[in-house]
């Protein structure tokens, strides 16, 4: 194993008195202020993350065909101001990673889980598709929130949603992973710390992995590693408003055919009306369909324990039963969002 | 009352008298981050040491806590049932769990003292 990896915030985050946890080889700050606290932040007001820990490359105009053919959107004909979210799909139409794209006139940015970013890197080597990697150089600060879009436009000019902008020191799109709006923003190293201080100064509050993760959640986001792995594929995840690529693509004939058949794994969310929370691994059974949680935990606002769950098929029957240690918890699939 | 004793699973425990009360260390509600549901005993329910008597979910984990000794639940803090958040703001006082007739004395428990160098 190598080192812990920190991001440059690191002794800003203990000075914050953050609690750090290990993730994917990065030592991240997991919560400052409390895990529900920061949620609410983010779901009332507004909070920013450190998420530098996820890779950042940069990639050639050149070569959008090449990397076209390995994720299941259409990158190449979207304008040269937008965001996209996409998944590099393997030859088995699975998921290798699930990734955002920011396009600009003059270069192209791919933002991946940090779980991923070697895994990406290698990935791009086979396909003969040149990157820099841009992760050790600058930072990734999301602010996000119900008044993060008002705050953020005193400090830069805000783009419409699901596109990106470059104004100064600032590399930015209007995307997230909390169910609110907000940005993304990469700058230097060099200039974070200012960047938070003008943050701090309007009140928004920092926010560790903790509150992401129920925050994407409540949001009905995936996760890697949870929701979509190497053995999933965007269909059996729910993702099939990810597939817009319409030429050939790594894995394309699998996942026609699993869009065709419907035969396949199916991701459903799912709430309790109980007071345990099923966890990652539970397992459940739904008319007869196994089941297992992929993740789980309470929804703040709505105050009862959600998640999602995969079945091997398709349950006719939105009723589950999660055996919870040995103890058999009713459940109901649920066919909206979470939060509406 | 004699003094609040601490158990390497992290519970304290007060005896007065033939009754004990029973909560968890503020070690272990920071370890656990926030609390948000607790699953407590009916009264009447009786326990042999080391059993399990209340189910914490966290956000962060699921934990339970264990009888200090063998009991019978008298009395179990229903505050806990809409306010879970007792135990972190206040784990050894508004957010103690069950009060309990000890049915087998056992006083083995740390001292403050002995608990904090155990957890450090």
């Amino acid at each position: 194993m190598s080192e812990i990896k920190t991001t440059s915030l690191y002794d800003f985050h203990i000075s914050k008195n953050a609690k750090v946890i290990d993730f994917a080889g990065w030592s991240m700050p997991f919560s400052y202020d409390g895990t529900l606290k920061e949620h609410h932040y983010v779901r009332e007001s507004a909070g920013y993350f450190d998420v530098s820990h996820m890779g950042r490359l940069r990639l050639n105009y050149s070569q959008i065909e090449e990397i076209n053919y390995l994720i299941c959107s259409d990158l190449k004909n979207i304008s040269n101001t937008k965001a996209l979210y996409s998944i590099f799909t393997s030859e088995e139409g699975t998921a290798i990673d699930d990734v955002i794209f920011w396009k600009f006139e003059d270069d192209l940015i791919l933002i991946c889980n940090a779980s991923n970013t070697n895994k990406i890197k290698t990935h791009l080597d086979i396909h003969s598709i040149n990157y820099e990697d841009l992760t050790s150089s600058t930072d990734l600060i999301a602010v996000q929130g119900k008044n993060a879009i008002d705050i953020i436009s005193n400090i830069m000019s805000v783009p419409d949603k699901f596109s990106t902008s470059k104004e100064g020191k600032y590399v930015y799109a209007r995307t997230g992973y909390t169910g609110e709006d907000g940005i993304e923003v990469m700058l230097d190293t060099n200039d974070t710390l200012a960047f938070i201080s003008e943050l701090e100064n309007r009140g928004v509050k920092p926010c560790g992995l903790g509150s992401r993760d129920t925050l994407r959640l409540e949001a009905s986001l995936p996760l890697y590693g949870f929701e979509l792995t190497d053995d999933i594929s965007p269909i059996e995840a729910g993702l099939k408003w990810t597939v817009t690529n319409k030429e050939d693509f790594l894995g394309k004939d699998v996942i026609d055919q699993q869009i065709e058949s419907k035969e396949h794994k199916h991701l459903k969310r799912f709430k309790l009306n109980a007071k345990q929370i099923a966890r990652t691994g539970t397992i459940c059974t739904s008319d007869g369909v196994e089941g297992i949680v992929t993740s789980g935990n309470i929804s703040p606002i709505l105050g009862y324990p959600i998640g999602f769950v995969l079945f091997k098929s398709n349950p006719a029957d939105d009723l589950v039963e999660f055996d919870i240690r040995g103890n058999l918890i009713e459940g109901n699939l649920l066919y909206k969002r979470f939060l509406s | 009352m004699s003094e609040t004793k601490y158990l390497e699973t992290h519970e304290w425990y007060i005896v007065d008298g033939d009754n004990v009360t029973v909560g968890i260390s503020d070690y272990a509600q920071g370890e656990l981050g926030d609390i948000v549901f607790v699953t407590l005993p009916e009264v009447g329910q009786e326990f042999s040491k080391g059993d399990a008597i209340v189910e914490v979910e966290a956000t962060k984990t699921v934990a339970e806590a264990y009888a200090p000794m063998n009991c019978v639940i008298t009395e179990v803090n229903s505050a806990l049932e809409t306010e879970p958040e007792l135990i972190n703001n206040d784990p050894v006082g508004e957010g103690w769990m069950v009060k309990a007739e000890i049915k087998e004395m056992d006083d083995s428990g740390m001292s403050y003292q002995q608990y904090e160098s155990f957890i450090s």
